[in-house]
């Protein structure tokens, strides 16, 4: 089975628009330290998920899948939100606020899909043994992605979401650099501090929703480190860092569909692996370089 | 944007002025930190603040920089609200700690033109002036042969120099500098003072430099004020007393020579008889035989 046939085709596009969505973000969450956020912000995707069905939209038709999505990205948003405010307030303990939503949100997940899988069994007897492994099919693809199942409004919605990403990036770019490279200055010069920081948090959980398709909540925030990660070891200007970080992300994922389709593993899993090789790479040639340099 | 006649109107003037940071929590009252402070800073002058840890010095720079709003009381930098003067690019700041993340792999070239950038409009370019501005204050500074130096890879000095010359890029009127020869040896001092001879006297620069390091002030300033939550004494340093010195670092002297007593009362603000109760005058406090 070749990774360029018809079935493959959509998933693959829509694993490198994510790339592409990720990789210049990615360069903010290292050099910011957003890191943990991001992984704040993808569990709580999963409490967003977890409502969604509880309300009853399970992603079995369009309007369900639009109603899901809109309450999976406000729920993202809003921790997103909720943890810098509680980092602010909390005299910058920001890993307290990231560990109570990330687990809170979790917890809450969990158990409305427990409340949902039980209304089911409830109303359809029949099928509930069925039921309960779909529902334990269900909780597996969230957390570690899904992404060979997508379809071309899967691509659609990738390629929205990127060109509106790329554009906030670029529109706001001086400010986003100079927010992130001198915080306590940048309000001096008219850059506002908390809704830059906001604009970058939300920018941030919106590609963490598209990241979950593909390679899921677990694994949601590797995509939006390891390219910038990596990156940051190749080169000192940000231009060309930008540039290799997006080269990365779209290596890392087309390597991830080839290995994983090759080896019959699951795609998203061995796009994180390859990347955090991808990364080992860089590191080991930016340490060889040095040693190369001072010798 | 019209420019204010910078010859005419005071370069900064404070009247009145008051600020207090809202309660830490529920129930705890809020934190006075500056209380009725006016001053007048002429263009030109070179005015440094001296004070006490927590006297107030940098709230009351963050006021003038706009990055803090009064409780009450007014503040005008030339003419203008303090938002306006930064819009228009009127004052350069230089912080107290550098906090910038060095990791970012930026040019001194890109740090320097980033006030003006953020100016920008998302499809324009860097006009032909503010280029010119960016490497005239590359130059000034000295750290033309380290425009294509990465930010990280700079020696504290020359991080500092990179600093001011971003201070100096939107061609300011007013320059703040906070506490910036905290650590410099003095040696180091002279080298700064001269550089900001050298800057004032191009840019046709007013400057408020912030420290509590008496060495410091002298070298750098034509007038001084002391700020100990209100102000103690605004003139030049030829009128700086120890007596002055002593209230204005009561609080700092207090603990290693008890409560301080002076009987040539010498600063206008505390002979005043409804100043003279102000507890940061150290005249009414406990007197438990201390210096006299």
């Amino acid at each position: 089975m070749s990774i360029f046939n018809a079935d493959l085709l959509p998933a693959l596009l829509a694993g490198l628009g994510v790339a592409v969505i990720g990789a210049p973000l990615s360069v903010f969450v290292v050099l910011k330290r957003l890191a943990f956020i991001g992984q704040g912000v993808s569990h709580a995707a999963f409490g967003g998920v977890g409502v969604a069905l509880v309300l009853g939209f399970a992603g079995s038709s369009a309007v369900d899948s639009v109603m899901q999505s809109v309450i999976v990205l406000g729920f993202s948003i809003g921790a997103a939100l909720v943890i810098s405010a509680l980092g602010r307030s909390n005299k910058g303990r920001i890993d307290t606020a990231i560990g109570i939503v990330l687990s809170a949100s979790m917890a809450l997940g969990f158990i409305l899909f427990n409340v949902a899988e039980s209304r089911h069994d409830h109303d359809d007897h029949g099928h509930a043994h069925g039921a309960h492994s779909d529902e334990h099919h269900v909780i597996e693809e969230i957390l570690f992605g899904n992404i060979a199942n997508a379809n071309w409004n899967m691509v659609w919605v990738t390629i929205g979401t990127g060109v509106l990403i790329l554009t906030a990036l670029w529109w706001f770019r001086h400010k986003l650099i100079f927010w992130s490279f001198d915080e306590p200055v940048c309000a001096a010069y008219g850059v506002r501090e908390h809704r830059t920081g906001n604009l970058l948090l939300i920018l941030l959980a919106i590609a963490v929703v598209m990241a979950m398709q593909v390679v899921g909540v677990i694994l949601a925030a590797a995509i939006l480190v390891l390219p910038g990660a990596a990156a940051l070891h190749l080169s000192s200007r940000l231009r060309i860092v930008m540039i290799w970080s997006i080269a990365i992300g779209l290596g890392g994922t087309l390597l991830g569909f080839i290995v994983g389709d090759g080896a019959g593993w699951p795609i998203g899993p061995s796009i994180v692996l390859m990347q955090s090789i991808v990364y080992l790479v860089a590191l080991g040639s930016n340490k060889a370089m040095g040693a190369l340099r001072s010798a | 944007m019209n420019a204010p006649d910078t010859n005419q109107t005071p370069a900064v003037e404070v009247e009145s002025l008051a600020f207090a940071y809202p309660p830490g929590g529920v129930g705890e009252p809020s934190i006075e930190v500056l209380r009725d402070i006016s001053m007048r800073i002429e263009p030109g002058s070179r005015l440094g603040i001296l004070g006490p840890n927590g006297g107030g010095k940098s709230t009351l720079i963050k006021l003038i920089l706009g990055m803090l709003r009064p409780s009450a009381g007014t503040i005008s930098v030339f003419g203008c609200t303090p938002d306006q003067a930064r819009r228009d690019g009127l004052i350069g700041y230089l912080p107290q700690r550098i906090g910038a993340d060095l990791d970012w792999p930026l040019s001194v070239e890109q740090v320097v033109a980033m006030p003006l950038r953020a100016t920008l409009k998302p499809w324009q370019k860097l006009r032909n002036e503010d280029q010119a501005s960016i490497d005239r204050a590359i130059e000034l500074l000295e750290v033309d042969k380290l425009r294509d130096r990465r930010i990280g890879a700079l020696s504290g000095g020359q991080l500092q120099r990179t600093m001011i010359a971003r201070a100096i890029s939107t061609r300011p009127k007013l320059l703040v500098l906070d506490e910036p020869t905290l650590g410099v040896d003095i040696a180091g001092q002279q080298r700064f003072s001269s550089l900001i001879d050298t800057i004032s006297a191009e840019l046709d620069l007013t400057t408020i430099v912030v420290t509590h390091d008496m060495r410091a002030l002298v070298a750098v300033a034509d007038r001084v004020a002391c700020l100990s939550r209100s102000l103690h004494f605004h003139d030049t340093p030829e009128g700086l007393t120890p007596a002055v010195l002593a209230q204005v670092f009561a609080h700092d002297i207090e603990p290693i020579l008890g409560a301080v007593h002076i009987d040539a009362h010498t600063a206008a603000d505390c002979d005043d008889p409804a100043h003279a109760h102000h507890p940061d005058c150290g005249y009414n406090h406990k007197h438990k035989g201390g210096a006299s």
